[in-house]
């Protein structure tokens, strides 16, 4: 398959991932930002508050929805080049299997792993003054998570031929299990401590339901472009030998 | 298990430029939906962004105030 045939497929798949994951967030997420949101409301004078918000809450919910939408598609684009580059280190054997792989990596690196290491929270929480910071550490341990599957695919590519498969791919999960534990450990940490009027639960919920709307989209964005891949490309094929 | 069809085969495909173009674009488009709080835009501009795009930040989990 020619990349724009591949590219058209990883749009589709990344808007089906995104919408997933707009529907999440208005029937998971929002209702739990509702509730972060009265707790900053009943905070009297502890924080200074616009008279006039910027964006009222209706315009920001749908903000919210388009803003998830699109960066599906982004991630249906990005994942699109990831898939044609790593198709054949992929442990898999078909397109579906392939594609479902690399949502899983992309899961685990982009999404599980700054979630572990610094985690989402409502509103209400993050100090305006770190935020900076605060990025810098969540683009930082992203980037030495995606070079943690680099030291993974590098350490795979030594060990072939130079032990059996099993050993190898074991040595492969040990490399890459090593790195997390490093990197969770030697990474800074966010410098913002919880309020303590943010109750745990609401806390846990959100960070829970953040991580359920972004699975959804990893989950959808693997499965969509896995069948338009997998069972286009024959028919596709087979049309063009037929015309040649 | 393993495909016999070449159309299923695991080659890497050809990238041509401008999709790594592209993907930069993505990228770039990325940070300004999700990090962007007044490095490149204006203070008054960055700030209508990030309120625009405020539940989505929190919700992709993405550093946020």
């Amino acid at each position: 398959m020619e990349f724009p045939a591949l590219l058209k497929r990883g749009a589709t798949a990344g808007a089906a991932g995104g919408f997933s994951a707009a529907l999440v967030m208005w029937l998971v997420v929002e209702p739990v930002i509702r509730r972060a949101l009265a707790v900053e409301e009943a905070r009297s004078g502890a924080h200074h508050h616009q008279e006039e918000p910027l964006v009222s809450r209706t315009v920001q919910v749908w903000g919210g929805a388009v803003t998830a939408l699109v960066v599906g598609v982004i991630f249906g684009v990005v994942f699109t080049v990831a898939f044609a580059r790593l198709r054949s280190r992929l442990p898999a054997s078909t397109e579906l299997g392939r594609s479902l792989v690399l949502a899983a990596i992309g899961f685990g690196v982009l999404t599980l792993l700054p979630a572990l290491h610094i985690p989402a929270n409502p509103p209400g929480i993050g100090e305006p003054a770190t935020v900076n910071q605060r990025a810098l550490i969540y683009v930082l341990t992203i980037l030495l998570g995606l070079l943690g599957v680099g030291a993974v695919l590098a350490a795979d590519r030594f060990l072939r031929g130079v032990m059996t498969d099993p050993v190898r791919v074991s040595l492969d999960v040990l490399v890459g299990a090593l790195w997390v534990i490093a990197l969770l450990m030697f990474v800074p940490e966010s410098p913002d401590k919880v309020p303590a009027d943010v109750p745990a639960d609401l806390l846990w919920e959100f960070r829970l339901a953040s991580l359920v709307q972004l699975a959804a989209m990893w989950l959808v964005v693997g499965v969509v472009f896995g069948l338009l891949v997998d069972g286009r490309s024959r028919r596709t094929r087979r049309v063009a030998r037929s015309t040649a | 298990m393993t495909e016999l069809s070449p159309a299923t085969s695991a080659t890497p495909l050809h990238v041509p430029t401008w999709a790594w173009a592209l993907a930069l674009v993505a990228v770039f488009a990325l940070y300004l939906l999700t990090q962007e709080n007044g490095a490149l835009l204006s203070a008054s501009n960055a700030m209508y962004l990030h309120e625009l795009t405020h539940d989505a930040r929190h919700a992709l989990g993405v550093p946020c105030h």
